[in-house]
């Protein structure tokens, strides 16, 4: 037995809303259990097992989210509000609709995973030497890395708790949860492996330089406000005059950690390689869920922290915005691979986010949220489609392989070219209310220019788009082309879902938009 | 409390000098293993910053996790890879160097002149904060397990990902029975080959080291007797320089006793 | 002597490793240049704790290095997996991607 001494001072039990917080940590628990299948069940039963468990965490986790938001309708106000555990995670609204779009992104993403109809897009056995006699066994015992699922879903908890940080340390920690399995993840595809695993290591080793400058951004800030708590950061902020420089050297390293991880103009450059070395299914995942998480942050960091030097930011973003939805469109045209042509296209998209960050206001919060929700299933089965796609040596991502593909499978091509069309921005789709919501809120908050820059680059954009569905619809195919591989039905649930969510928020987009509109509060 | 004591300032400008120039061995050295090394002695001199600043916890966290940890996996991971192995993630860009170094001096002076900027001059100590639990440890214990418990439990998941991580991609799960003694011995004979142990590296009256190779029966220098990492550093060393001196020496010997 | 020379060090440490980031070719060098960055900003976490005279400082510091050991498994696992895989057969295109 150890007795204390009388003088010593026990320290508090701490304050834990188990409540607020369990979709986070449902899908941890989750992970971990799908840590403790991969240890014990047989090889045979790991993957049912796997998705079971996975799918109904997530599902779990999403309900829980529909009930947070649900009560505190019920009470007066429109959205909860609550600061959890000692106060480092903030629940509120922007949290639980980005939450919940996380968590739904992550079903698809576990459907996608899925895929086994199509030979799967993962290795055997990852540790196995590509070409070697071992790699060629396992391939033919028909093994699978089931090992995936505990990292997507650790990967999935680290992105629910990114939005809600309330202080930067858990932020970090955070960014760093979320990153880590998606560099492991982007390093075992089946086929082209050394591409896989190069871009795997391009990725760990940009994301961890970015991390350095998020971190020591973290450091001065610190030094600034004399803590990383987000509220009392904007108390020094409001409060005092003087050392300014820190604030701004602080500012700025933030902005490049977290605009790295967006994949806006200048730090996009392992964008494009990233997403075409990565297994289709986990590019599909980071284009989709990765940027939610990463303007969440950049949301709350900006409005709540630094949201009394606003003056000193806006004009970094403003810059940051134009560049880089000129920059991915005017880049995306002269693309011949369909993967590339994506990734160019989402670093376009991550400057059209921007748009309504920049607006800052409770419009641009919202546009901003309705933004990604819509951005992202419309990528997911984008990139799912892509998959599916395939000739005698897996995909056939090179742009002139696609040619003629709508005379082939006019299904498949159509919903591609729908898709394509929302990425567009075509009215009826889902592009269109964004791009609009975006657009509008720029409007009110004087953003002319950007508006006027964005509809210039939109145009661009929509060339390239369209330029790929004439070449699938009106050109000749091209002899022993590419087929359109019929994949199971996870993939297929996949893609109907994707095409579904688009084709819905265009024709019927106000319930979604009354919801962003409800959820666009922060609290500090 | 807007200075430090004498003694501090001695070991700062005494540490601080050395650190830099460690740190410059680091980016400079052309082997890993050199880095690895001076990156070792930052994270010691490091340390020692660290506990002159009323941080003793982190001083010894950094010794054990840093440079007793993360260094050695990567003298380990060089080991592993072999001094033969040049990998080049990037390629080659005309005048990155020169660009690099110019975008690192405009950045350090950035850095520096707004650090000078900032009215950092009134440092309050640490006695209060420390002393206020108990101790330095039970100060720091305080705060995590209060203000900062959920990055600590969220923290957990990055650790399971790193382990899961490491065995996704490095441990090699066996396939089919296990080779025993007897049937690996069939095998190599099977393979053809060399089935004995490979020939000891060359000893010379002159030269006893690996480095020389073992000299086969016709004169000729054995390839198998060394290293092939030391050959591809280049670090071999020819056996005939030696054997002729041997020869000349023996020759002259020969000379003096008929003489 | 004034503490903010503390500051100074770890900024001048912490631009010595994003040059070398960017200059050096090797991945483990690059890789290590990281980890002085990260030092840097621990340094820097440190003499601000002695400056506000709290421990959040500390607190962060210590995250930091957990997060740094967590990192250096993964990076160095995605290290030597693609060393295996380049000695192997398929060496071929080892420049597959552009840039």
């Amino acid at each position: 037995m150890i007795r204390l001494a009388a003088s010593e001072t026990l320290i508090p039990a701490p304050n834990i809303e188990y409540y607020e917080l369990s979709p986070i940590l449902i899908v941890f628990g989750v992970g971990v259990l799908a840590v403790l299948v991969e240890a014990f069940l047989p090889r045979a039963h790991r993957l049912h097992a796997q998705l079971a468990l996975c799918l109904t965490g997530l599902v779990a986790a999403f309900v829980v989210v529909c009930t947070l938001t649900d009560e505190a309708q019920e009470n007066a106000r429109a959205v909860p509000q609550k600061v959890a555990a000692e106060g480092a995670v903030a629940i509120d609204g922007m949290t639980l609709f980005l939450q919940g779009t996380i968590l739904l992104l992550g079903v698809v993403a576990v459907l996608l995973l899925a895929e086994r109809r199509l030979g799967g897009e993962f290795a055997a056995s990852a540790a196995t030497v590509p070409g070697s006699a071992a790699e060629k066994e396992t391939t033919r015992l028909g093994w699978v890395q089931t090992e995936i699922y505990p990292l997507l879903m650790f990967s999935i908890g680290g992105m629910l708790i990114f939005p809600a940080a309330n202080d930067l340390l858990l932020m970090f920690v955070a960014l760093e949860v979320l990153s880590l399995p998606l560099y492991l993840l982007c390093g075992l595809a089946r086929r082209r492996r050394l591409l896989s695993q190069e871009a795997a290591l391009k990725y760990f080793l940009l994301g961890a330089f970015s991390s350095a400058f998020f971190l020591y951004g973290i450091a001065l800030l610190y030094g600034y406000a004399g803590s990383v708590r987000l509220s009392d950061i904007n108390a020094a902020v409001s409060g005092s005059e003087d050392n300014d420089a820190l604030l701004l050297i602080g500012m700025a390293l933030l902005a490049v950690g977290l605009l790295f991880k967006v994949g806006a103009v200048p730090f996009h450059a392992w964008t494009p390689d990233v997403y075409q070395g990565a297994p289709t299914p986990v590019t599909a995942f980071m284009a989709a869920a990765t940027k939610v998480a990463a303007f969440g942050a950049l949301l709350r960091v900006f409005y709540v922290g630094l949201g009394g030097a606003k003056w000193d930011w806006h004009p970094m973003f403003w810059g940051v915005a134009m560049v880089t939805m000129l920059f991915g469109s005017l880049v995306a045209l002269v693309q011949t691979d369909v993967k590339r042509m994506l990734a160019y296209s989402s670093i376009a998209h991550a400057g059209f986010i921007l748009v309504g960050l920049v607006a800052t206001n409770a419009e641009g919060l919202s546009a901003t949220m309705f933004y990604l929700l819509a951005y992202g299933f419309s990528t997911i089965a984008a990139f799912a489609i892509i998959s599916l796609v395939r000739d005698g040596s897996g995909e056939a991502t090179h742009l002139s392989q696609w040619a003629g593909l709508g005379r082939r499978s006019p299904v498949v091509a159509g919903m591609f070219a729908l898709l394509l069309l929302a990425f567009a921005g075509i009215p009826l789709t889902s592009g269109f209310t964004a791009k609009f919501a975006v657009f509008s809120a720029s409007a009110s908050a004087g953003g002319t220019p950007l508006i006027v820059v964005g509809v210039l680059s939109s145009t661009v954009a929509a060339f390239f788009y369209i330029r790929v569905i004439v070449l699938m619809f009106f050109s000749a195919p091209v002899t022993d082309g590419p087929r359109v591989a019929v994949p199971s039905l996870t993939t297929a649930l996949a893609v109907w879902i994707g095409v579904a969510v688009t084709v819905f928020l265009g024709v019927l987009p106000q319930p979604v938009l009354d919801l962003a509109d409800n959820a666009s509060f922060l609290i500090s | 409390m807007g200075n430090t004591s004498n003694g501090e300032a001695v070991l700062f400008w005494i540490l601080a000098p050395i650190t830099v120039l460690a740190a410059l061995a680091v980016v400079g050295s052309k082997k890993a293993v050199h880095s690895a090394l001076w990156m070792a002695m930052v994270m010691v001199n490091l340390a020692m910053f660290f506990a002159v600043q009323s941080a003793p916890f982190l001083a010894v966290a950094q010794v054990v996790v840093y440079t007793g940890a993360v260094m050695i996996l990567f003298l380990f991971v060089l080991m592993l890879i072999g001094v033969d192995s040049s990998d080049s993630l990037v390629e080659t860009i005309r005048g990155q160097r020169i660009a690099a170094m110019l975008a690192g001096i405009g950045f350090g002076v950035l850095m520096i002149a707004g650090i000078g900027n900032a009215s950092v001059d009134d440092f309050n100590g640490l006695t209060a904060a420390n002393s206020a639990q108990g101790g330095n440890v039970e100060g720091l214990a305080a705060l995590i397990f209060t203000r900062y418990v959920f990055a600590f439990e969220a923290i957990g998941a990055l650790l399971i990902t790193a382990a899961l991580g490491a065995m996704v991609l490095a441990h090699r799960e066996e396939i089919g029975e296990k080779l025993n003694q007897k049937a690996l011995s069939i095998q190599r004979f099977k393979d053809g080959g060399i089935v004995t142990p490979l020939p000891a590296p060359g000893v010379y009256a002159r030269h006893n080291a690996v480095d020389m190779p073992a000299l086969l029966p016709d004169g000729t220098a054995s390839e198998l007797s060394v290293s092939p990492v030391l050959r591809a550093r280049g670090d071999v060393l020819e056996p005939d320089d030696s054997v002729a001196a041997e020869a000349s020496q023996r020759a002259q010997l020969g000379k003096g006793s008929s003489s | 002597m004034n503490p903010a020379n503390y500051l100074y060090l770890s900024a001048l440490l912490f631009t010595i490793g994003a040059a070398g980031v960017l200059m050096r070719r090797n991945a483990i060098i690059v890789f290590m240049c990281v980890e002085l960055m990260l030092n840097a900003a621990n340094l820097t976490f440190v003499t601000f704790a002695r400056q506000h005279g709290n421990l959040e400082g500390q607190i962060i510091a210590l995250f930091v290095m957990v997060v740094a050991a967590a990192e250096v498994v993964v990076g160095l696992a995605i290290i030597v997996t693609m060393q295996r895989t380049r000695r192997s057969a398929s060496v071929d295109d080892a420049h597959l991607l552009k840039y």
